[in-house]
């Protein structure tokens, strides 16, 4: 009897407290979550804080993810069961991940920020357009090399989507001229292996014009490895995002130019169009379902500025 | 011996079909390139290889280096210690966490693969949550460029990398194949309970092994960590703990325990590297990096059984 009365009396409060949950807050509880872990993402996070202290009505929950599919699923998951309300990812793998992010996307609104899937039922992507960002670096090469040339591509993995688009952007931009790429090599994010195929790249076409790295580690890696081979000027040398030692190199006149993104908008913006949209108000959000936040090009005369910019924003 | 001759038999004739199909693979730039990662590599094999002698093993290194690297970019540039204080320090840290993994296995009757799988999950994470998720890099290395120049420099055209294993696997030959002290470690690899009942003080044994991989591991995590010039937490080193192993299998290391030689591990660790070299020399797309470096080693693994399978029938 008592053992009954013991389970009822565990059930009522349960019933009670999950009542509390869902009706005492009116504050919406929403979650952004990487596909890994860098610095990229300390930005995009003090984004979100930005949000999240302007928005009365919201709680931002920031996660992240390690680079696995699973490890995401999880974090969803867990989400989900503490009744989160809107979603903003990063899939790390959006082909496999669609499934997941149905699922998701029947419990609370699911947005994709970063990368895209957009076979999902996701209701926006806020991010870069890489192509677009490809065909930036694209036009800085053919600034670099402007009686054309040989160049090589270096990348952590050529099967995501950032690469490829990035890798399309360029080949658009370069279309017509005579400018080749006659590699893109791989490493896997070993940051070693990345210094060693540009080293290597060196030595069997000593005559190369540009290398250009999609990633952010594949700056300093190019220019670390062009350093040590004493080409410095020789190569031009044109990289994505913004590590310090790219940015340094672009300063000292290394690397012709970055093409960074803006993660903090992604981070602010996300969170703000959640909100939006959780009270119905969907005006901000095209029909395409696509919110670009365009990537800007750092020059040696832009760069200091940037660099004081982005310290502020990573609270240094 | 014999292992040791088939897998130089194998490099040998790599070296001669990758020279025949393009001559740059023996240009100075080439060898430079190669032997320094030989160097970085090779070290921490060494030591990897002595475990494995002892008949344990250890997955942690890459994530060793991961941490170490962390913090020498953290004593050097944001504590400004004294350059010989932080490389004795990361030194002393390695061989700290290798007596941590010896007394784990000795003491507590512990599996070395349990403990270092712990350790390899461990000191990722600290890596990680001590770099707060950012890359650590070393600037403009002022106050320490004589420790980035050692690093990363060369004595008479030989990378100084390649200088310090040459050193070291001087000092490891001399201890494994010239001291009492490397027939104890042979003795206890080959069956531990014997050697104890022969009076080797098998737990000393056991526990130095992997001091020493541990203060080896802290020098390779110095040269690695100059050689990218920046420590992403969460991929540093990842996965070079299989280098170490395969290095000292194919080198004629039993995993058993009880077989091994120092020049054996030189020659798989030259052997690794090439087999990476050749990939990008060649120009052969970099998606077949691991598949190259597996197939080789398997013709080489299944060689080397045909051989000897020869060899015993004739003994026969």
């Amino acid at each position: 009897m008592s053992l009954k009365r013991a389970a009822a009396l565990m059930f009522a409060t349960l019933v009670i407290l999950s009542g509390c949950a869902r009706e005492g807050t009116s504050t919406k509880r929403l979650a952004f979550i990487t596909n890994n872990a860098a610095d990229f993402w300390t930005i995009a996070r003090k984004g979100t804080e930005k949000a999240d202290a302007e928005l009365a009505d919201v709680t931002v929950e920031f996660r992240l993810g390690d680079g696995t599919a699973a490890a995401q699923k999880r974090i969803v998951d867990d989400l989900l069961a503490k009744g989160v309300d809107g979603i903003a990812i990063s899939p790390v793998d959006p082909a496999n991940q669609t499934a997941m992010l149905n699922d998701a996307a029947k419990q609370a609104l699911v947005f994709t920020h970063d990368s895209d899937a957009p076979d999902s039922k996701r209701e926006c992507y806020v991010g870069t357009d890489n192509v677009a960002a490809g065909r930036q670096a694209g036009e800085l090469i053919k600034e670099a090399l402007p009686q054309g040339g040989r160049i090589a591509l270096f990348v952590g993995k050529l099967d995501a989507r950032n690469a490829q688009e990035r890798l399309q952007g360029i080949k658009d931009a370069i279309a017509g001229t005579r400018i080749d790429i006659i590699d893109v090599r791989t490493d896997d994010t070993d940051q070693v292996r990345a210094k060693a195929n540009v080293s290597e790249m060196l030595v069997s076409h000593p005559d190369i014009g540009a290398l250009v790295g999609l990633w952010s580690y594949n700056g300093p890696a190019i220019l670390n490895a062009v350093r040590d081979a004493g080409k410095i000027g020789q190569v031009k040398i044109i990289a994505f995002d913004e590590d310090d030692e790219t940015l340094t190199g672009v300063k000292g006149g290394a690397i012709v130019a970055t093409v960074v993104q803006q993660p903090f908008e992604f981070g602010y913006q996300s969170v703000t169009f959640l909100e939006k949209a959780l009270k119905g108000d969907r005006s901000g959000i095209p029909a395409s379902k696509q919110v670009f936040i365009p990537t800007v090009v750092i020059r040696q005369n832009n760069v200091d500025e940037f660099r004081t910019k982005l310290a502020q924003l990573r609270g240094r | 011996m014999k292992r040791e001759f088939a897998t130089f038999l194998l490099l040998a004739v790599l070296c001669g079909i990758v020279t025949a199909l393009n001559p740059r693979f023996m240009s100075p730039a080439n060898l430079q390139n190669t032997a320094r990662l030989i160097g970085a590599f090779g070290i921490f094999s060494l030591g990897l290889g002595l475990v494995i002698i002892t008949g344990g093993i250890d997955l942690s290194v890459g994530s060793a280096l991961a941490l170490l690297g962390v913090l020498l970019s953290i004593m050097l540039t944001e504590w400004h210690l004294a350059w010989p204080l932080a490389v004795l320090a990361v030194i002393a840290l390695g061989a700290v966490l290798g007596a941590f993994h010896g007394l784990l296995i000795t003491r507590l009757g512990l599996q070395p693969f349990i403990v270092t799988l712990c350790g390899l999950l461990l000191y990722r994470g600290l890596a990680r949550f001590i770099a707060d998720d950012e890359t650590k890099g070393f600037g403009d290395a002022a106050g320490f460029q004589t420790l980035q120049r050692l690093a990363t420099g060369s004595v008479l055209h030989v990378p100084t990398p390649f200088v310090a294993l040459a050193l070291s696997s001087a000092v490891m030959w001399i201890v494994l194949h010239r001291s009492v002290y490397g027939r104890h470690l042979f003795a206890t690899g080959r069956n531990e309970t014997a050697a104890r009942y022969s009076g080797v003080n098998a737990h000393r044994v056991i526990v130095s092994a992997y001091i020493i991989l541990g203060l080896l591991t802290g020098i390779a995590a110095i040269v690695f960590a100059f050689y990218t010039n920046s420590i992403s937490p969460s991929s540093h080193g990842s996965f070079f703990e299989l280098y170490g192993i395969a290095a000292a299998v194919l080198g004629g290391c039993s995993l058993r325990g009880g077989e091994g030689s120092i020049v054996g591990i030189l020659l798989g660790t030259t052997l690794l590297q090439v087999l990476q070299n050749l990939v990008n020399l060649l120009g052969i797309p970099s998606s077949l990096n691991f598949a190259v470096m597996g197939g080789v080693i398997l013709i080489g693994v299944v060689g080397d059984q045909a051989l000897q399978r020869r060899g015993t029938q004739l003994v026969a």
